[in-house]
């Protein structure tokens, strides 16, 4: 048995029906939906139409919010239901990202993810959802897709239908017949800050999605008449993690990769000073993680009960590996057991490219961000390890083992993995992007709402600005200021990215 | 009965089989996926919020006793289980953290705002007290019951007939009277009722897929017919929803719907397209007479020819000028409606009716397109509402009343389908009586009718309104000055019975307190409803009830016998009498349907809420006459079967049949009653031009087109500070999920509208200097202003803005009245005599209340009050208020907030003069207040249809 939806917009009247009914079922609260009816107006007088949407979870045959739970709070039933367990949920939000289709909220009173579940508790005892029942034009038709004599697979069969973006590979279950590009494509319309008969809620978490009204990427005359906003799910403390994660990862990477160049030699002081920051911020990462969590105290379960396929929950573990090879190297250049250091040295630089990098795939699960999910991501999340490495080695005091050849490896390091990060930056932004949802994204960050922290703040202040100190000024001094500035660069870019990758409307 | 509600190829039900329905088992959302299981009743009820009286089936949670949630209900012939948005949100009215749980008495001055519980006893004393003096006094005339939301008719008409009285008034001519007559004139019956599901061609001037009369059972039933193949279009000058879904749209420009209509006549005339036979058999055609030309005794292809001659105007250039509308599209339509025939099923409500000075005309035109094709009586045509709506009678019928009240039906208007409601304020104002005491019942007329503060001018007065009393669930703008409110419940609160034409059959439907009906089931007695709904929420019918007894305690007054038990004699009449004697003995076939299930008929409307009772409703018209009435009659000269001097049917093709209800028996191409009442310029379908018309924009800046007719329309007259271009306002545009002023206590439709910007076409918003969706523009109307936000789209025809009437509540306190989520507090103040200004203080935020949900509410606006700043505009015929505005628009200045009003009440006196001046007041023939055959509401007995010579 495979449930699924058909929308039939021949018969969508766009009266609303089925959002109060779902409402009043499910007792979703005010500011959050599980199902609404988007409304574009397309074209010019009197050549114009409105066009409804009833828009939802699609039910993905391949349900990436399911891949990327690291509880199994999202989870996939026999009959193809995608449902959810708010008592096992941990408020991660990483679903709502993963979901290329704004199908996932956070619910304002148990702080845990839910969706349409397909009314799965009136499937059970035989009832259909209460939107088809409410629907005045039966516009929704709910049943087995695999049941060849049912209403769905006959419309199925002998309708045109198309689904929502299917170029995420979810396979969705839901299909519309006469679904309209104006209305399925999120970044087709141009939205105003209010609706025919409403405001747009910009009080939702982050604002919601940004739309600037320059946007290449409008359909001619295509206006949104009625939508709903949604949250913009992860705030400050995950670009910030991902900086504190980079800096704790790559700690100790810089001075490991110079000794196997034969430029430095061991240096316990050195060692216990690198071995503390990437203690020190491995365990910030990990605080940022929790705080960021919607049930903080729930924390562990990614631990004791780890979905395995997501890469919040590897990623856990990725780190919990990292800490202990970090601790173990800490405690052994504390104690001065050289054979320890050296021989824990590299396993513990590989673990923080993995800690660095598994980002990368934690992204590349969420299909909701298409700027996440570039290839580069894995190689310029070990480069700005990397970088931080430098930059902090500028820093070294000479007390602790910043001495002169330090200092030297660092401002190359720093200079070298500056240019490697903006050369990244450079094709990431420059090369077409694969998807609508990645070129609104990165448009955002060069052109829109993000311009001036990326250009200002990226680019010529963590990036032009440091090169230049360390090619005209290199002092010791100034080599600092500009590890300084490269970190605050890096930090600066991961806000733009994380912010802009979740501005992209998607529905 | 069927116990599956499953549709074919689902293995899913969309409803609990019946026999489950006294225990449901359902698993609790809220806890799933753990599997909790929650036990239910289902009872059956009526929907409160539009008057389409859909089905909804109450979810009783037998743990805690109260409704959780409200589903359709599948034994609902119109509304088949289904819903609009409106339906499932009764569950947020009934738990309104805002509700008047308790009758509530005024303890400070009118409108001060201060109140203190009463009892029930106290409200029936005083008031019982007061009509019965006024009664005894021979002043019954002002006792007045006001009605808003209608749907309560069975008992009040019958109540205020017992009490001898003239005294029903309604909201209808603000409402759907222009379209009535229009409708009336043709047939008698005052509404259509289209067959869409088996149309071929559906044509509407009316928005049926998102609001209306009967907006989800109709909508049902126009995509079934559009799915069966039929095509759909839509004369709208805004594009509704319906619009969207329309084969063809026409953006008419607002009054030209008829130019239009008449030319798709034309087309059909000259194309030779029309059923002649029917138009031969069933029109009066020989009546006609006009420009010189007497069909009598001619013959009827000469008929067609001056048809032709006479509407030889209307060419689809002609048409396609006045309407904005491609005369292309006007051919090609016509041609699709004369091709589906028979099949051709129409609807007119609102809109252009509504709008427009001789909003009448297009109702006249559209009917004369069904005409021509043959589609009356039809499958897949239009149908009359009579033949529809099922209305059942009485025990104990009261006399009609012996008297007129001039207040309702006053002289100059003979030909207004119904009371002049909206002009009570004037009528007070210009002297012509009081109201001693004065019911308003689910009314909001300070809100929703034109001219509020002239509303609120005279409710607070005390010598021209004794005392009054709100019937009401909720708090209004109304109720506010009242000196009583009285809590009314809302769909699962009370009784009521039901019926409209929704479809090709006849229904009744059951509205039910569910709350008493479950507890009396498992044993419980209540004397009354308000025993067993929250607080002391009561129920109309037994308040009248009771309200009766009060007046007449003794029965001395011959009222009292009507309220008693038509089973136990002089004992007090109770609702379960009420209703079991009518589903006894006047509902055919529900005693034997509800025989063979084991129940009485009061049972069986308990237990399933509503029956059909026949689908017999074709072609009625041709149904013989009945044998007893043919007994003694005669054949007249035209052919009218007559009786005692009564029509009783006609002769066609040589057959007695029932016919028409019009004077001919037949269709009344030609009217002439029109002729007798002063208007032998409209004895056939005609286009005149509305209030708004271009020339009459022009006449208002003072350039007087040379096609402009003082006679028809008066100038208008800006205030001083009006500026800006001139346009004309459509402000009549229902939202398809809320309901006037009945659905500010549902959070979840609030959620999805709470603002009503200007609607203005990009070509306009250029012309305007620029204006920008979101921006601040300032309306003029005839006697002040209002401010509000532009939204741009290009669903608009040009040269008109529009703005929605749903949004735009205000309250007077910061913390009561109005609900907070659905009101902005305003600071209302008389700045000169007759001035008044309304500035909002604090729109739409967060608050706490019983409903921890409202600390949540996200929106920060609920729109701006539009139809306190408009004139009243009465139609000098139908006596519709014209609701179409001529506006000057600008955008805003600096000392311009959103939401300001400004309103001159003195200035709505003299439009309202200008417009008077311009009816042709009774008598008519023979001495008469308004033709007899005409329907009324409550129609008094004949000898009061004749004035008195002075």
């Amino acid at each position: 048995m495979r449930y699924g939806f058909i929308i039939d917009n021949r018969k969508c009247i766009g009266c609303h029906a089925c959002t109060v009914a779902c409402k009043t079922e499910n007792h979703v609260p005010l500011t959050v939906n599980r199902t609404w009816v988007k409304y574009v107006e397309k074209g010019t007088f009197p050549n114009t139409r409105r066009v409804f949407q009833v828009t939802r979870c699609n039910h993905c045959e391949n349900p990436p919010c399911v891949t990327i739970c690291p509880v199994t709070a999202m989870y996939q039933r026999k009959d193809g239901i995608v449902d959810f367990s708010s008592e096992r949920c941990i408020g991660c939000k990483a679903c709502m990202q993963a979901c290329p289709y704004d199908s996932i909220y956070i619910d304002p009173d148990e702080g845990t993810a839910a969706k349409c579940h397909f009314c799965a508790h009136r499937t059970e005892v035989g009832l259909e959802p209460s939107c088809v029942v409410v629907c005045p034009e039966h516009a929704i038709i709910a049943g087995d897709l695999d049941d060849c004599d049912g209403e769905i697979a006959q419309l199925l069969a002998r309708e045109p239908v198309r689904v929502r973006k299917p170029e995420q590979g979810t396979r969705p279950k839901l299909y519309y017949i006469d679904g309209d590009e104006s209305a399925i494509v999120p970044t087709a319309a141009r939205h105003e800050s209010i609706y025919m008969w409403a405001e747009r809620n910009q009080n939702v978490h982050g604002g919601g999605a940004l739309y600037p009204p320059d946007s290449p990427l409008l359909q001619k005359n295509a206006l949104a008449a009625y939508d709903v906003s949604h949250a913009r799910p992860w705030s400050w403390q995950v670009p910030a993690y991902c900086w504190t994660k980079s800096i704790g990862s790559g700690a100790l990477a810089i001075p490991a990769i110079a000794m196997l160049l034969g430029r430095l030699g061991a240096d316990r002081w050195r060692d216990v000073v690198l071995s503390t920051i990437a203690l020190l911020f491995t365990a910030l990462t990990t605080v940022l993680l929790v705080w960021d969590l919607e049930h903080k105290a729930r924390f562990l379960r990614v631990v004791f009960t780890p979905q395995s396929k997501s890469w919040l929950a590897r990623g856990a573990f990725i780190l919990i590996a990292y800490s202990g090879l970090s601790g173990l190297f800490w405690l052994g250049s504390v104690l001065g057991i050289s054979a320890v250091t050296s021989v824990l040295l590299w396993p513990t630089v590989l673990v923080g490219f993995f800690a660095a990098m598994y980002t990368a795939f934690l992204f590349g699960q969420c299909e909701g961000r298409d700027l996440w999910q570039t290839p580069l991501l894995p190689v310029h999340l070990v480069v700005q390890a990397l970088m931080c490495g430098a930059a902090v080695l500028t820093m070294l005091p000479s007390a602790v083992g910043g001495s002169a050849p330090v200092l030297s490896v660092a401002k190359e390091a720093l200079g070298f993995t500056l240019i490697l990060h903006l050369l990244i930056v450079a094709a990431e932004f420059m090369m077409p992007h694969a998807t609508d949802n990645s070129a609104y994204a990165a448009r955002l960050i060069t052109h829109g709402a993000f311009k001036n922290w990326f250009w200002g703040g990226t680019v010529v202040l963590g990036g032009v600005l440091p090169l230049l100190l360390l090619w005209l000024a290199p002092s010791d001094f100034y080599a600092a200021f500009a590890g300084v500035l490269a970190l605050a660069g890096l930090l600066i870019f991961e806000w733009c990215f994380v912010m802009a990758g979740q501005s992209v409307p998607n529905s | 009965m069927s116990n599956e509600f499953k549709r074919d190829g689902s293995h899913l039900a969309y409803c609990p089989p019946v026999e489950k329905w006294d225990d449901w088992v359902e698993l609790d959302p809220e806890a799933w996926p753990r599997r909790v299981e929650k036990h239910y009743s289902l009872v059956p009820t009526i929907c409160f919020n539009c008057e389409s009286a859909c089905g909804l089936l109450a979810y009783v949670d037998k743990g805690t006793g109260q409704v959780a949630k409200f589903e359709g209900n599948p034994m609902h012939p119109a509304s088949r289980g289904r819903l609009c948005a409106k339906g499932p949100a009764t569950i947020n009215q009934i738990h309104d953290p805002d509700r008047v749980l308790y009758p509530m008495k005024r303890s400070g001055a009118r409108g001060a705002g201060k109140w203190t519980r009463t009892s029930w006893d106290e409200v029936l004393e005083t008031f019982g007290a007061r009509i019965r003096k006024a009664i005894l006094e021979g002043r019954g005339e002002e006792v007045m019951y006001h009605v808003g939301r209608p749907g309560h008719d069975f008992i009040m008409e019958r109540t205020l007939q017992a009490w001898g009285i003239d005294g029903h008034n309604s909201h209808t001519n603000v409402c759907s009277s222009s379209a009535r007559l229009g409708y009336l004139l043709w047939h008698y019956a005052d509404r259509p009722s289209p067959d869409h599901a088996n149309a071929r061609f559906i044509l509407l001037l009316s928005a049926h897929l998102e609001s209306g009369h009967y907006f989800n059972p109709h909508a049902q039933r126009i995509i079934d017919g559009k799915m069966a193949g039929a095509k759909l279009a839509v004369m709208d000058p805004r594009l509704s929803n319906t619009a969207s879904m329309a084969d063809y749209w026409m953006p008419t420009y607002p009054g030209t719907e008829a130019a239009v209509l008449l030319a798709m006549a034309k087309v059909i005339l000259d194309e030779k397209r029309f059923d002649a036979t029917f138009v031969k058999n069933w029109t009066n055609w020989e009546e006609l007479e006009v420009a010189g030309f007497r069909a009598k005794g001619q013959s009827f292809e000469a008929l067609i020819e001056e048809l032709k001659k006479h509407y030889a105007q209307f060419t689809p250039q002609f048409a396609e000028k006045e309407s904005g509308v491609k005369a292309e599209v006007i051919v090609k339509t016509a041609r699709e409606i004369a091709t589906a025939g028979s099949r051709f099923a129409s609807h007119l409500w609102r809109g252009s009716a509504s709008g427009n000075l001789g909003g009448w005309q297009p109702a006249r035109a559209l009917m004369l397109l069904h005409v021509l094709t043959g589609s009356v009586g039809t499958e897949g045509g239009h149908n009359l509402n009579a033949w529809n709506k099922f209305v059942p009678k009485t025990f104990r019928v009261p006399p009609p009343q012996k008297r007129w009240n001039e207040l309702l039906y006053p002289q100059e208007w003979p030909l207004c389908t119904h009371e002049m409601s909206f002009l009570l304020p004037h009528f007070l104002k210009e002297g012509r009586g009081r109201i001693e005491a004065y019911f308003t019942r689910v009314f909001n007329p300070v809100w929703t009718f034109p001219d509020g503060f002239s509303w609120i001018e005279m409710l607070r007065d005390e010598e021209k309104v004794g005392l009054h009393a709100a019937l009401t669930p909720t708090w209004s703008e109304t109720a506010w000055f009242a000196d009583y409110v009285l809590p009314m419940g809302f769909s699962s609160e009370r009784h009521d019975l039901m019926s409209q034409e929704s479809y090709a059959g006849k229904w009744i439907g059951f509205r039910q307190p569910v709350n008493r009906v479950l507890r009396e089931r498992s044993g419980e007695k209540f004397e009354y409803t308000y025993q067993a709904n929250p607080g002391e929420v009561w129920e109309e019918d037994e308040f009248w009830i009771n309200l009766s007894w009060a007046i007449d305690p003794d029965g001395a007054m011959g009222i009292r016998q009507y309220f008693e038990s038509p089973y136990k004699p002089g004992q007090k009449l109770t609702v379960d009498e009420y209703y079991g004697w009518i589903f006894d003995n006047s509902v055919p076939g529900l005693p034997e349907t509800a025989k063979k299930e084991g129940l009485t008929p009061l049972q069986y409307m308990r237990k399933y809420g509503a029956f059909e009772v026949t689908r017999d409703v074709y072609k009625q018209n041709e149904k013989p006459i009945a044998a007893a009435d043919l007994a003694g009659s005669k054949v007249e000269a035209n052919g009218v079967v007559t009786k005692e001097g009564k029509p009783v049917g006609v002769m066609v093709e040589d057959k007695p049949v029932v016919g028409y209800k019009t004077p001919s028996r037949k269709l009344e191409l030609f009217s002439k009653t029109m002729a007798d009442w002063k208007w032998p310029e409209f004895t056939l379908p005609e286009y005149y031009r509305s209030h708004i018309h271009r020339s009459a924009q022009a006449a208002s800046l003072g350039q007087p087109a040379e096609d402009f007719d003082a006679k028809y329309m008066p100038v208008v007259e800006w205030p001083k500070e009006a500026q800006g271009e001139v346009y004309t306002l459509l402000p009549i545009f229902r939202l398809p999920n809320l309901i006037h002023t009945r659905s500010g206590n549902a959070k979840f439709l609030y959620e999805i509208s709470h603002k009503n910007p200007l609607w203005v076409n990009p070509v306009d918003a250029k012309k305007l200097g620029g204006v920008r969706t979101g921006e601040l523009m300032k309306v003029h109307t005839e006697i002040g202003y209002f401010v509000l936000h532009a939204w741009v789209t290009e669903g608009l025809t040009p040269g008109v803005v529009a703005c929605s009437h749903h949004l735009g509540r205000w309250r007077i306190n910061k913390e009561d009245q109005v609900e907070r989520m659905s009101s902005a507090w305003v600071d209302l103040k008389e700045v000169g005599k007759g001035q008044w200004k309304m500035r909002q203080l604090e729109s739409v935020s967060p608050y706490e209340s019983a409903d921890p949900e409202t600390k949540r509410v996200w929106w920060s606006d609920a729109g701006v009050h539009q139809d306190i700043t408009f004139p009243v505009h009465p139609d000098p015929i139908s006596g519709m208020h014209c609701w179409h505005q001529m506006v000057r628009v600008e955008k805003a200045g600096p000392d311009d907030r959103y939401g300001d009003i400004f309103v001159d009440t003195n200035l709505s006196f003299a439009v309202y003069q200008r417009w008077k001046a311009l009816a042709r007041p009774a008598p008519g023939p023979g001495g008469l207040r308004r033709p007899l055959w005409i329907p009324r509401v409550m129609r008094p007995e004949e000898a009061a249809y004749y004035m008195k010579k002075s």
